[in-house]
């Protein structure tokens, strides 16, 4: 044993290793979108800043991002909202039902995501609700599918959560509310931060149910650079591709900053 | 005034009745605890007193206002919990400033105060740290500082030694009692320890099954407790199968085995040939030789420093004799002839 860690050598080495290999494809994008080819090449034949530009110039992929990064924010906020109120009730009330609320409530992290686009799909337009290709209804999507990871990030820390601190708070004069708005929520906000990235990040990335919820004047990024990949296999998607991850790290970075993410996923 | 009246409180869930139909008067400026084993409802008590748990039949009064339906913000209560509950997002001195900033006091006021509260549970210095940088103790110094700078009429405690170990346990045992005193307020504290309830209450009152079996002095439980539960709850006491024999001379007269004794007075009449319990405390027996007393062999001398416990046995039942070992008085071996006897008025008849 070296060092403070009691963490053995071995696992130090695998855990790396694992760290290297996730983030070969970010490598990957990264370099494919820097190409100065034609063509979509790993490696690369040179590097340029040639298809960033493309991407930045383009009337297709920018719009997508735009229009990714607006449902992303509204579907992250709905979802953080809906998610945490629902994580109280579901972590605080007892009985049958509530279990199999429970239940309910986490399925559509099961559940493919095919399914959940085919059966909002099928209910859009057999009810003629009004929702079909309309970013009401692919935001509504995106809520179902993003929902249930901020349920179960704040559910994990509101089990553990000791009531005593919320009676301790209404001892000291707190009504209900105001012991929640200054202990529970504060004390859970670390977990709420980190569902709501988890939900920016899903709906930024989401596919398989966006496929079957946007139209013609509603493509998300994931759904242009599949399109744009299946007609010219050009690097402007992988540098599209560059864009995102930026996006993702710097939600994530500035997230973590304004809560403690390290006491979530540090513990 | 402060002082706290319980009118036929109870508490059900469902079926179970966590708190039977209690009715109790503590006393203002009064240091009073609910001894009791685990379940038996003290807890549920306070938390009814509390606000935090709703009576199912009964009143609760705070000085002269009724308090039954009131929620616990509107008590003027102070509560600290078994695990403290310091709220673990904010500093040492935010914690103690919660409850003033609630009542809209000024910075000004809250600085002076806090700094106050520090100093009273000596703390000074640690204003900026943080729940995970606190022992237990110090936690349990910041609860306290916590609730008395809201000035509560009423100071509730439930088991806030149990997370302490033995050392600390004694100090904050002194110093919480201490603290009650200079501030005169009435306290009401759970536990199931005997020795804290003992060394720091005005009265007790002890639990069982939701029930207040006695309500007394730590004097009266300890001597003169009322109840079979309470003799055999608080401290070891000897439990002789006797049969009532009458009164002599404002004592009663029992009997056991060959033996005929006398003991303290019991209340009420008690028909002669009934069965009832003799309950002497393993101190107050006095061994001596033979003929000096009722007659008893020693089964075993268990030495412990400044006692020597001996298991005799006497008629067809054992008892338990401890005795100060001191350089004067004689040891007794296994086996032995011995004469025990007690002071009447220190053995106490039980009607079974
Ligand atoms: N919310 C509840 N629902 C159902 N039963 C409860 C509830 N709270 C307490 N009880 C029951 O009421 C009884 C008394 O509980 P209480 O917490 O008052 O005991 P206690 O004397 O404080 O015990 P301890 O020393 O273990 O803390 C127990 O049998 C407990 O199981
Ligand atoms: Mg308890």
């Amino acid at each position: 044993m070296r060092g403070e860690s009691a963490i053995p050598f071995a696992f130090r080495v695998i855990s790396w290793l694992t760290l290297a290999i996730l983030l070969i494809p970010v490598v990957i994008v990264i370099l494919a979108g820097l190409n100065s080819g034609d063509y979509l090449t790993f490696p690369p034949q040179g590097l340029s800043l040639r298809w960033v530009v493309a991407f930045l110039t383009s009337e297709t992929f920018l719009p997508a991002f735009g229009t990714s990064l607006l449902i992303a924010l509204i579907t992250t906020l709905i979802s953080t909202i809906i998610g945490t109120m629902a994580a109280l009730v579901l972590s605080r009330a007892r009985g049958r039902i509530v279990n199999a609320l429970r239940v309910l409530f986490i399925l559509p992290i099961v559940l493919p995501g095919i399914v959940v686009g085919l059966a909002l799909y099928v209910f859009y337009i057999s009810t003629d609700v009004g929702l079909a290709r309309t970013m009401a209804g692919l935001i509504i999507g995106h809520v179902i599918v993003t929902c249930p990871f901020v349920i179960a990030t704040v559910t994990a820390v509101l089990v553990g959560f000791d009531r005593s601190l919320e009676e301790a708070a209404r001892s000291l004069g707190a009504s209900p509310f105001t012991a929640f708005r200054l202990v529970t929520l504060k004390v859970i906000s670390s977990s709420i931060s980190a569902g709501a990235i988890f939900a920016f990040i899903i709906s930024f990335g989401q596919f398989e149910v966006t496929l079957f919820l946007s139209g013609p004047n509603l493509q998300t990024l994931p759904i242009t650079m599949y399109t744009a990949l299946r007609y010219s296999f050009e690097p402007t998607a992988a540098a599209a591709g560059i864009f995102a991850i930026f996006l993702v790290v710097a939600a994530t970075v500035t997230t973590s900053r304004i809560t403690d993410l390290k006491r979530i996923f540090g513990r | 005034m402060s002082d706290i009246q319980l009118v036929n409180l109870v508490k059900s869930y469902g079926e179970m009745q966590a708190v039977k139909k209690i009715s109790l008067h503590i006393k203002e400026g009064e240091f009073f605890s609910l001894l009791g084993p685990s379940g038996c409802g003290k807890s549920t008590t306070l938390r009814m007193i509390a606000g935090f748990v709703m009576p199912s039949a009964g009143r609760i009064l705070i000085g002269s206002d009724e308090v039954t339906h009131l929620p616990p913000e509107k008590r003027d209560i102070g509560i600290v919990f078994q695990n403290y509950a310091i709220f673990p997002h904010m500093s040492v001195a935010e914690n103690i400033a919660f409850g003033l900033k609630l009542r809209k006091k000024s910075q000004a006021e809250i600085e002076i105060t806090v700094t106050s509260a520090l100093r009273q549970v000596g703390l000074v210095g640690y204003e900026d740290r943080y729940q995970r940088q606190l022992s237990g103790g110090e936690q349990q110094r910041v609860a306290l500082a916590r609730v008395l700078v809201t000035k509560p009429r009423i100071l509730l405690l439930d088991e806030p030694l149990s997370a302490l170990d033995k050392a600390l346990r004694e100090e904050m045992k002194y110093w919480i009692k201490e603290l009650q005193r200079t501030l005169g307020i009435t306290t009401v504290y759970v536990t199931h320890d005997q020795d804290e309830a003992l060394t720091m209450s005005d009265r007790i009152g002890v639990m069982q099954k939701g029930r207040l079996e006695q309500v007394g002095s730590p004097e009266d439980i300890y001597e003169r407790p009322e109840t079979l539960f309470v003799t055999t709850f608080i401290g070891h006491s000897n439990v002789i199968n006797v049969t009532v024999k009458g009164r002599d001379n404002g004592k009663t007269v029992v009997s056991f085995g060959a033996n005929t004794i006398l003991a303290r007075a019991l209340e009420g009449e008690v028909a002669p040939g009934s069965a009832a319990k003799l309950v002497v405390r393993p101190e107050n027996v006095v061994i001596g030789r033979t003929g000096e007393g009722l007659p008893a062999t020693v089964l075993t001398e268990n030495y412990q420093g400044a006692l020597v416990r001996y298991r005799l046995s006497l008629g067809e039942q054992e008892i338990v004799v401890e005795r100060q070992n001191q350089s004067n008085v004689s040891r007794f071996a296994p086996g032995e002839e011995v004469g025990v006897s007690w002071d009447p008025e220190r053995s106490e008849v039980l009607v079974a």
